[in-house]
């Protein structure tokens, strides 16, 4: 191991040394390598995928997802995270399913995830409670919530309201644009120039890089904490609804088991867990590549318990391949 | 820190000295001791039937709050906890199923060791790969939880009653003895708390957690000690599905018992005074606050909520004690 390291960098073929150079300054190409190999693989097994049928499922998978680890990696560049973004997707969902005007349903959602987020951020910036255990937390209060109302408020038939499904699963074009890969594309150009562009977005990467130099020029970090955690929810309510419009119905499992996987596709894509560090483009392909994943064990067939082996091992697999080509050969 | 301990040590006298480092594992067992008085207030009869179904009813959560404790004290922390929690349930059921006393005995080691070196393995990815412990412990514990349903479709299985015995102090699981139990709690917490505060290795557990580069500076193998401190929450895990299969005497490979158990193992350690950031708190301080967490919701539901509520309020109650722990902690900078 280590005579291979201290080898002269001559003797190193020139090709691979200078593609791995180049996947080490831009991770997001190695990335978008690894998707299109993974489609193509999922093709061979399934030749149906390699199609636009196959191209919009997954957009309809990778959209919630995409916008939910959109509010994961807003908290991670503070240096925060939210394990309640399922819980918080789910609560807006199940609220919503409960309305019976799409536009009023849609803005309920939104304003109670919009609550939520709101009561993390004043618990993690004005309480400086650790975001792990407020959201831990919150995860644990929304269950309890959400099952007292299920068998005392609402009863009877959860049907969204047709504007819900639309988005959530309709398609224009001719059925081949879906109206969630539209919203998902508005929504992560609106992420990716606040990060940007806006004083707001340099000010998360600031204040997870380095929290005192922030504080000791100025800035109000609790109100940092606060928009960010409000933000946040508000994204994962807009995922919760997009969900409940694809699945057609709201339940206490919604959006669960995507906890996992909106870390992951932050990570995946290049975003510090520790802050200051990160971008929405790399979210986005992590959401990507992880939504393929899905449907190749999918058509598999090989039932929940392989399903989950084989994904928390591509998950941990993808993050180390990560860790190791941006940390360079030499260290 | 420890010079300013030291200090406030030496001015005013030593009790002070002894409250600033231990009052919160004493303030928790102080706790621990109103509630369950209350408690035995509010039902009609409380004795040693109550005793033994609190202490062997929480054993399956101090267990697995000593693990998460050891791994969080080293500057880690473990999402995949419960999920491992919940194999080890499964794997000892499906082995155990109809076997006599002296072979179910072998099988607990066994799956105890497994379960250690398994994450042992773990714990070497997060130090090998630099990866951050909540993403791996989060992807392994899918795999974890994916091997739980592999060996155990659904509940089923069961275990000898012997085993039930030790961790329930009946062979059939209900009975008023708590000697058992209480046993197991006692020396399995003396033996980690020696093992970390007065061995070298423990020690040096305690010294990665605090300061990574300062304790590789100072000649501790590092790497080795995350490994360490990993094994030691696997095994840890591993009892706590050995007590669950002993209280319940089957197997359940449920996804969802794990994530409720990683989450209460987490606020369990928070309650007991581990921080987060590693290298401080004691495991004698989790044992309490893991009786605790699991208590709530008996003392709450005797106090006439469904349980629901409990759950909500349980949650609610956890926030207010880290914020009241936060505001301290604000005021006290302010001070200085």
């Amino acid at each position: 191991m280590t005579a291979l390291d201290t080898r002269p960098p001559e003797e190193a073929p020139e090709t691979r040394r200078s593609l791995s150079e180049m996947f080490q300054r831009r991770p997001l190409l190695m990335m978008g390598a690894i998707w299109i190999v993974l489609i193509l693989v999922t093709g061979l097994i399934q030749p149906n995928y390699l199609s636009f049928g196959g191209m919009r499922n997954m957009v309809l998978i990778a959209a919630p997802l995409g916008i939910m680890a959109g509010a994961q990696t807003i908290l991670m560049l503070t240096g925060g995270i939210d394990l309640s973004v399922g819980m918080i997707a789910t609560a807006a969902a199940y609220v919503a399913a409960f309305q019976a005007n799409g536009t009023v349903a849609i803005l309920v959602g939104l304003g109670v995830a919009a609550v939520i987020g709101f009561v993390n951020g004043v618990g993690v910036g004005v309480f400086k409670v650790n975001p792990l255990i407020m959201t831990l937390a919150m995860s644990a209060i929304l269950v309890g919530t959400l099952t007292y109302l299920a068998q005392n408020v609402f009863r009877g038939s959860a049907d969204p309201a047709g504007i819900i499904t639309t988005i959530g699963a309709g398609s224009i074009f001719g059925n081949r644009l879906p109206w969630s890969a539209i919203l998902w594309a508005a929504i992560a150009a609106g992420i990716i120039y606040m990060l940007r562009r806006t004083g707001f977005g340099r000010l998360l990467y600031a204040s997870g890089d380095n929290p005192v130099a922030v504080r000791l020029s100025g800035v109000r970090l609790w109100q940092v904490h606060i928009l960010a955690y409000t933000l946040a929810g508000v994204l994962a309510g807009i995922a919760g609804i997009l969900l409940l419009g694809r699945l057609g119905a709201a339940d206490l499992s919604l959006a669960a088991n995507d906890l996992l996987p909106s870390v992951a596709a932050a990570v995946i894509g290049g975003t510090s867990i520790f802050g200051g560090v990160g971008t929405y483009s790399g979210t986005i392909m992590g959401a990507l590549i992880l939504s393929v994943i899905q449907s190749l064990l999918g058509f598999l067939q090989t039932g929940q318990a392989v399903q989950n082996i084989v994904y928390g091992a591509i998950v941990l697999g993808l993050a180390w391949l990560y860790a190791r080509t941006t940390r360079g050969t030499g260290s | 820190m420890t010079t300013l301990e030291a200090k406030t040590a030496t001015d005013t006298g030593r009790f002070q000295g002894w409250w600033s480092s231990h009052g919160w594992t004493a303030g928790v067992w102080v706790l621990m001791f109103v509630l369950i008085a209350w408690y035995a207030a509010l039902i009609p009869k409380f004795g040693a039937f109550q005793v033994n179904s609190i202490v062997k009813n929480s054993l399956p959560l101090v267990m697995l709050a000593i693990g998460q404790a050891v791994i969080v004290i080293g500057g880690g922390i473990d999402l995949g906890i419960g999920a491992m929690m919940v194999l080890a349930n499964s794997a000892a059921a499906v082995l155990m199923d109809g076997r006599p006393f002296g072979v179910t005995l072998v099988i607990a080691v066994g799956v105890v060791v497994a379960l250690a070196v398994a994450n042992g393995v773990v714990g070497w990815i997060i130090s090998v790969s630099r990866v951050p412990d909540i993403v791996v412990t989060l992807a392994t514990g899918f795999i974890y939880g994916g091997l739980a349903l592999l060996i155990l479709p659904g509940p089923g299985g069961s275990t000898s009653e012997g085993m039930r015995y030790i961790f329930t102090g009946s062979a059939g699981g209900v009975g008023s003895n708590f000697v058992p139990p209480v046993l197991v709690v006692t020396v399995v917490t003396v033996v980690v708390a020696w093992y970390l505060r007065r061995t070298r290795p423990g020690l040096s557990i305690y010294a990665s957690g605090s300061d990574l580069n300062a304790a590789y500076l100072s000649g501790v193998n590092t790497h080795r000690t995350k490994i360490r401190s990993y094994a030691m929450g696997g095994g840890l895990a591993g009892l706590a599905g050995l007590a669950v299969l002993a209280l319940t005497n089957v197997g359940d490979p449920r996804f969802a018992v794990g994530s409720a158990a990683t989450l209460q193992s987490v606020a369990a350690i928070v309650i007991g005074g581990i921080a987060l950031t590693g290298g401080v708190g004691s495991v004698v301080g989790v044992v309490a606050a893991a009786i605790i967490v699991f208590f709530l919701d008996l003392l709450l539901v005797a106090v006439g909520f469904d349980s629901n509520t409990a759950q909500v309020v349980q949650g609610a109650l956890i926030v207010a004690v880290m914020m009241v722990g936060g505001l301290l902690e604000v005021r006290r900078r302010r001070l200085e």
